[in-house]
């Protein structure tokens, strides 16, 4: 059963693995040295924090687009090729092929972050460019299986890859809008209306990722215990990814594939 | 093309000329005049913008700040500047980003060069407020501040006030000595050689001073506003 499961993966893994992929990323790896070196000239003092910050920071949401997108081409190629309908035929099980597309994300997320360790550990030095990479690996493990789960479920590329992007900018904004609704409670004198909305958002809250689950952007300017950070993420992120493979489950038994 | 209905090709040239148009206006407008700055949002909004990189938010709002007076490729003066907004920036930034130098550091080192006394004052106070949310970061700020308070500004008060600030701060915030001194070089400056001489006193009997060089160059300095307070003393009876 490991060793379908380990095929399968490799069978996937040689999917996703194209030149493009490597492009993007080499051009992703240019646009942020070329616009760091554009900011370092402008800063007048904390010019390699600044700059480090801003590239830790340009290739994670630069990187989380792609990851998001590459997971869910993928899977969408497997859709429009009836690769699944294949698939059922053997003897696998459905769980398999999550497991498989699981370690997948491991992976590509692992290619991804290389080029974010090579650039952070240049600028700010080997011990905080490791904590970058560890914490926009476990960032962009997240987002990639929220794009595994919108794949599966809506079947589309844009409605994905908007479903994902939504939820993660909805968790990373999640301060300001909360922000937002109380004001307009306040505004509005604590209307039935405003009130209702603040509820069901800070109910919607509660299921997506917290703000321990990214990367955080602060060690680039103070001194921060990283290993402990990074705990609290892996914990966040573990308990947040477990939910989200469990939904995927649920979601792909419930699937009928037509032979 | 001959089948497309004609009022939908009217709408299309109308609205094509009215692109045009607006364009060649926002154009005109961007080359020729300066565009003052906004009002800062809330702190909580730009937290919450920040999706967590409240630190670099800030570092980026600080170096947008520093460009402003570059538009379109042109410099424009300081003067043109709105310093109230402006000190609103400085203010909203040092909160965004807790802990950094950079907006005191524009304001002490960019934004003090303004002929304007008026606007000169507004950027001193703002230095000398925000000293104490660090002063071991800002001691060189309020140190700068003081200088130009008293050559650029002629407000000998003001530069005293922060003089004593910087004199008053406990051992724990660690400076040179020279920042310290201040305070009653600038006493000395007001012919207040009494109270200069005093804190000389005191600095020599407390021990708060060690090094030899320093500890000699106070006893000048209290040798020289003695003889100064002595001729004081004399003239009139001459």
């Amino acid at each position: 059963m490991t060793s379908q499961t380990i095929a399968l993966f490799r069978y996937l893994m040689l999917g996703i693995m194209s030149r493009r992929l490597f492009v993007l990323l080499g051009v992703l790896v240019l646009a942020a040295v070329l616009s760091a070196s554009f900011i370092e000239e402008l800063a007048i003092i904390n010019g390699a924090a600044i700059v480090s910050a801003y590239v830790a920071d340009f290739l994670r949401y630069s990187l989380s687009l792609l990851a998001v997108l590459v997971v869910a081409s993928a899977v969408a190629e497997d859709y429009q090729s009836r690769q699944f309908e294949r698939l059922l035929t053997m003897p696998l099980a459905r769980w398999q092929y999550i497991v498989a597309q699981t370690l997948v994300i491991a992976c590509l997320c692992l290619l991804l972050v290389l080029p974010a360790l090579l650039l952070v550990s240049l600028y700010s030095g080997v011990a905080v460019g490791f904590y970058w990479a560890a914490a926009l690996w476990l960032e962009l493990l997240l987002i990639s299986l929220l794009g595994l789960l919108a794949i599966l479920s809506l079947e589309k590329i844009p409605q994905a890859v908007f479903f994902s992007l939504a939820i993660y900018l909805l968790a990373k904004l999640s301060g300001l809008i909360s922000l937002m609704l109380a004001e307009s409670v306040r505004l509005s004198e604590g209307s039935a209306g405003s009130r209702a909305v603040e509820f069901i958002f800070g109910s919607i809250l509660y299921v997506i990722p917290d703000a321990g689950s990214f990367a955080e952007s602060d060690v680039f300017f103070e001194s921060i215990d990283l290993l402990a950070t990074l705990g609290d993420q892996l914990l966040s992120v573990t308990i947040y990814a477990l939910f989200l493979l469990t939904v995927c489950l649920v979601d792909f038994y419930r699937k009928e594939f037509s032979f | 093309m001959l089948s497309l209905p004609r009022p939908l090709l009217w709408a299309f040239v109308l609205l094509l000329c009215a692109q045009l148009f607006h364009h060649h206006l926002d154009q005109q407008r961007l080359q020729t005049g300066y565009q003052g700055l906004g009002k800062p949002f809330s702190v909580a909004a730009y937290r919450g913008l920040a999706m967590g990189s409240e630190q670099l938010l800030g570092y980026l709002l600080a170096l947008r700040l520093q460009l402003h007076d570059n538009q379109a490729g042109r410099h424009f003066r300081y003067s043109l500047i709105d310093y109230e907004l402006l000190v609103d920036w400085l203010e909203r930034i040092t909160e965004i980003s807790a802990g950094t130098e950079y907006p005191m550091l524009l304001a002490s080192r960019v934004y003090a060069s303004t002929g304007d006394r008026e606007r000169l004052r507004l950027i001193l106070e703002f230095i000398q407020r925000r000293f104490d949310d660090d002063p071991q970061l800002h001691w060189r700020r309020l140190a700068e501040a003081s200088v130009i308070a008293k050559h650029r500004l002629g407000d000998i008060d003001l530069a005293l006030a922060m003089a004593r600030k910087l004199a008053r701060q406990p051992p724990s915030v660690e400076m040179p000595r020279w920042a310290r001194d201040f305070e009653f070089l600038l006493l000395a400056d007001l012919n207040e050689l009494e109270s200069a001489i005093a804190i000389i006193q005191a600095l020599l009997q407390t021990e708060a001073v060690n090094d030899p060089d320093e500890r000699r160059f106070l006893q000048g300095k209290l040798l020289d506003f003695q003889q100064k307070l002595f001729e004081s003393r004399q003239t009139p009876a001459d």
